[in-house]
């Protein structure tokens, strides 16, 4: 026999009551003064006794009601076995059995606890039941839909196994939510079966069990958790006699409630181990190593930082690619005037290695195709349209890909004939005399503006401009704006032609009658390296991912592709697929296009999401309530180990026997109302 | 006044002996007066005892009679010598020994019994006193309170002891009664007023001493109605006065034992005292005093015979 509410045993205490009204009835009722009781105890003691006993029943009484109400309140139920439960109520169920394969679950032994819990739960499913099979970590797969085929079920737990991926309890539980409002069966059943890390839960998911739907969690939990983690690595660059060095320097985690002490930390790359160093570090607390630099001497270096041992092994583990910096080349031609027009564009890309640029300045005459090649982006900075490049060569190096800029400034010339390379026609010059104009409207949703959107990233108010182009912008599914001056005036727009870009800015950048832009370090030093990184089409690789990233492959070209995973399994993607790969595992993919045959494979690193190394533990009676809107007992693998039981508020909402015993409390109070009442008015004593 | 009350007291007397009533007069003597005045102006026949020298008969004489007694006349006519035999040759001593103990104390109608006890005294020392009688008085409860010794003149503080006389001691029979039992040195006449709380062998066995002397014993039984009938309704704690002894009673269920018990004992007295010859009487306070007189008179009646 349990108590759901043991606590309402405190009104036991209320025995005292009637003890204490019989005492105090004793001691306020009447006393009559006798001149001597001689005959009084000569009276048999039988008679007193019976009426002492008699009273004493009565006191039995009430105090066995009260007893009794107690106990109701207390909420009795006797335990009973999940499948006992079900035998002895009977009605069909629909289950369904979320288990967590996330990659914290590999920690120890717990996934074979998962899933002798998930076996354990399967085994309650009757011929009628229906079960579903939940495997979830960041994403939610229904391993085997609503089945009564319990074999079914056993061997796609059996072929389960824990992934790399971070946990998100969201999803599963919706999925559930969902299975189950569907059910047309009578009782609707989920079982959790997780470690409960708190990182799974962000507390947003529009996740509610109605009240016929009943959520088993079942944790999976080990004493005194420890886990040593790389959650993280920088590496610093720099260039040495034109080879470019790398600095790494690891971050190390140790999840636990003791200091790890001397945990060795090594650095493979390309496998082999090139530094090795030890660290200690606190109780929860993290600690950085840097190694010595190296050279990067492959295109795509692979790498892995590696520390201490623990029975989570796949956090113990950090990939990378280091891959040498792409630079952006760029052909600024201007009018070649005494101005120097181009100073400072010039030296705004001379600044920066992530990309560098490489920069050719031309005036406009000398100008030439062959100047075009092995180019990313050209720069007509205020300067009419070059003789050589006039006849649509520029739009077809636009076109093949390449990135136009047009700075407008007092030289600006453009030959009607050339008018589809720009996003609109040109006007007159607007005069803004005095205190000049701003910047109305920036696009930052634009990679050229996205950098200014955090607040206190350049101060665009400061600028001001004089005088500038109009430019009626053409409206075309090609054409946007990028940014106006605070009269609708665009001052920059952008307009897509193949697979290029043109973008043309109305002010020009080193002249002071028209504008201080170039003054103004803090917002033209971006606008610049972003406008010519994007018309460049520089992008840097990434070093490392984490697992659950997807990757667009066909952005860049649309080939047939040979994707080796890091288990070694090999795919093959069609050109005329999507093209994107989700990267599931931990390592190093390699991705080959097929066409190419022998060309330096595509390498992506790729990690275990650094928060599923925090094996912190969400209270499972917290998530349940949050689910269902109330708390129920959690089945924890780690303390006990008998067979599941049902939750103790289920068990007694089922069994009821409150109720019974309410009504026999009750029953017993209005008999000894009844006896009491009577042998009041019998005795006048009571 | 007492001529006035003879006057009346033939009409009035059962008035004047309601024990309620008499509870009103504050004064014992005249309470006293009233009751036995009133009492005997209703009898036919004036009991008057007192000196008596009424010749009752002849006997002979014996060595160590007095001379002075012998009757020369009856010598003279018959040569022999007899002793002349007066009724009633002397006044007599009556002791009034009164129970004070605590139980005494109880009253369910208005008047205890000690206070009925203390009507009774002064009306039997009121009525001694008329017949030239020499009165005095014992009272006790676990021994002797107050000790009066008979005398002509002791009336009024007989009167003053039972006046003053509260019931708050538990008492017990033997001790006290063995004690007076020494006291006495001349015999006389017994008034003993007790409740009587006790097994009624050791009452008499208590009681005896006090007749070693040839004492007349008159015992007065005093009880209460609700010691006699029990007529309680409501069940209770009954506490007892002398023990402070707590029991809860059911009296439904309880009256007819707690009669027969009463009634056992009383019989029980009865028949005990009847077997030594001494006068008992058992007296409700709820009834008029004259039953008590009325036993003190026929006892006194008896007394004046003897020789």
């Amino acid at each position: 026999m349990s108590f759901l509410a043991p606590l309402f045993f405190l009104g036991l205490a209320a025995i005292a009551i009637p003890i204490l009204v019989h005492l105090i009835q004793r001691e306020k009722k009447n006393v009559i003064e006798f001149p001597s009781l001689m005959f009084v105890q000569r009276i048999p003691y039988q008679s007193v006794r019976r009426r002492r006993i008699r009273h004493w029943f009565l006191l039995l009484m009430r105090a066995a009601a009260i007893v009794l109400i107690a106990l109701a309140f207390a909420r009795p139920f006797l335990p009973q076995r999940a499948a006992a439960a079900v035998a002895a109520i009977g009605g069909n169920r629909e289950l369904v059995i979320m288990l967590d394969r996330s990659a914290s679950m590999g920690y120890g032994d717990h996934w074979q606890r998962a899933t002798a819990a998930a076996r354990d739960a399967m085994g309650s499913i009757g011929a009628n039941d229906k079960a579903t099979l939940i495997l979830f970590d960041w994403n939610t797969e229904v391993a085997v839909a609503a089945t009564s085929d319990r074999g079914r079920l056993e061997s796609a737990v059996g072929a389960a196994k824990p992934s790399a991926a971070a946990t998100r309890y969201g999803p599963p539980l919706k999925q559930a939510e969902t299975i189950l409002l569907q059910s047309s069966l009578q009782r609707r059943e989920a079982v959790l079966i997780s470690d409960f890390q708190k990182s799974g839960w962000v507390g947003a998911e529009d996740v509610h069990f109605s009240d016929s739907m009943r959520l088993t969690p079942v944790a999976i939990r080990s004493d005194k958790m420890a886990n040593i983690a790389v959650p993280s690595a920088t590496f610093a660059r720099s260039t040495f006699s034109n080879q470019e060095r790398v600095t790494v320097t690891a971050g190390v985690a140790n999840k636990a409630s003791e200091t790890a002490a001397g945990v060795p930390v090594t650095l493979e790359v390309e496998g082999q181990s090139i530094a090795n160093q030890s660290v200690n570090i606190g109780a929860n607390a993290s600690a950085s190593v840097t190694f010595d630099q190296f050279t990067l001497a492959d295109p795509a270096s692979r790498g892995v930082v590696k520390a201490g041992t623990d029975k989570l092994p796949i956090d113990n583990s950090f990939y990378f690619v280091l891959t040498p910096s792409q630079s952006v080349s760029a052909l600024i031609i201007d009018s070649g005037g005494t101005e120097d027009a181009s100073f400072f564009v010039s030296r705004a890309l001379g600044i920066g290695n992530a990309p560098t640029f490489r920069q050719e300045t031309v005036p406009a005459g000398r100008a030439s195709p062959p100047l075009l090649d092995r180019r990313s982006v050209v720069i007509l900075n205020d300067t009419t349209l070059p003789p050589g490049l006039a006849g649509g060569e520029l739009k077809r190096f636009v076109e093949r890909g390449g990135g136009l800029l047009v700075i407008v400034g007092p030289h600006t010339q453009w030959p009607a004939s050339e008018a589809e390379l720009l996003p609109g026609k040109f006007g007159t010059v607007i005069d803004r005399p005095g205190r000049g104009a701003t910047l109305g409207y920036r696009d930052y949703s634009h990679p050229a503006f996205e950098i200014f959107k955090p607040t206190r990233s350049g101060d665009w108010s400061a600028v001001r401009f004089q005088k500038y182009r109009f430019l009626e912008l053409e409206k075309g599914p090609s054409n946007r704006l990028l940014a106006s001056f605070d009269d609708g005036a665009p001052f920059a727009a952008e307009k897509r032609i193949g697979t290029g870009r043109v973008i043309v800015m109305t002010s020009p950048m080193y002249d002071e009658t028209w504008n201080d832009l170039h003054k103004k370090g803090g917002v033209f030093l971006p606008l610049i390296h972003r406008t010519v990184s994007y018309l460049g089409r520089y992008e840097q690789a990434a070093d490392w991912r984490i697992v659950g990233d997807t990757v667009d492959l066909a952005a860049k070209s649309k080939q047939d592709r040979a994707i080796v995973t890091p288990s070694n399994e090999r795919r093959t993607m069609r050109s005329n697929d999507p093209g994107t790969l989700e990267l599931s595992e931990q390592g190093i993919y390699e991705i080959r296009t097929t066409a190419a045959g022998t060309g330096r494979p595509e390498r992506i690193a790729v990690n275990v999401d650094p928060v599923e190394s925090d094996l912190s533990i969400l209270d499972p009676q917290e998530l349940v309530a949050l689910v269902t809107g109330h708390a129920t007992e959690s089945a924890s693998q780690g303390v006990q180990s008998t067979p599941q039981e049902l939750p103790a508020a289920e068990a007694e909402r089922r069994q009821g026997l409150w109720w019974y015993v309410l009504l026999i409390g009750l029953l017993l109070l209005t008999t000894e109302m009844v006896v009491a009442n009577y042998l009041s008015q019998r005795e006048r004593f009571l | 006044m007492s001529h006035d009350n003879r006057e009346s007291g033939g009409m009035a007397g059962a008035r004047f002996v309601d024990p309620k009533i008499l509870a009103r007069i504050g004064n014992l003597e005249l309470l006293a007066r009233t009751v036995v005045d009133g009492f005997i102006n209703g009898l036919h026949r004036a009991p008057f005892f007192g000196a008596s020298i009424d010749f009752a008969e002849h006997r002979g004489y014996v060595a160590g009679d007095d001379i002075r007694r012998v009757d020369w006349r009856l010598y003279a006519r018959t040569d022999r010598y007899y002793i002349k035999q007066y009724e009633a040759d002397t006044n007599t001593n009556v002791s009034v020994l009164m129970d004070v103990s605590r139980s005494m104390k109880f009253a369910s109608n208005g008047v205890s019994k000690l206070e009925y006890g203390s009507y009774l005294g002064a009306c039997l020392g009121y009525l001694a006193t008329r017949q030239r009688d020499r009165v005095g008085i014992i009272t006790f409860d676990e021994d002797i309170v107050d000790h009066i010794p008979p005398s002509a003149k002791h009336f009024q503080q007989v009167l003053y002891t039972l006046d003053r006389a509260k019931a708050e001691r538990p008492g017990h029979l033997s001790a006290p009664l063995r004690k007076m039992a020494e006291h006495f040195k001349r015999r006389g006449i017994l008034l003993l007023i007790s409740d009587f709380y006790d097994e009624p062998d050791s009452i008499l066995e208590a009681i005896k001493p006090l007749r070693f002397l040839g004492n007349d014993l008159i015992v007065f039984h005093v009880l209460d109605p609700q010691e006699i009938n029990f007529d309680y309704k409501d069940a209770s704690s009954f506490e007892d006065l002398e023990s402070r002894e707590q029991i809860p009673v059911v009296p439904d269920s309880f009256r007819e034992q707690y009669r027969a018990l009463i009634k056992e004992h009383i019989n029980g007295l009865t028949t005990r005292f009847s077997e030594q010859r001494i006068d008992y009487t058992v007296i409700n306070t709820a009834e008029p005093l004259d039953k008590a007189l009325f036993s003190y008179l026929g006892s006194r009646e008896k007394m004046a015979r003897v020789r």
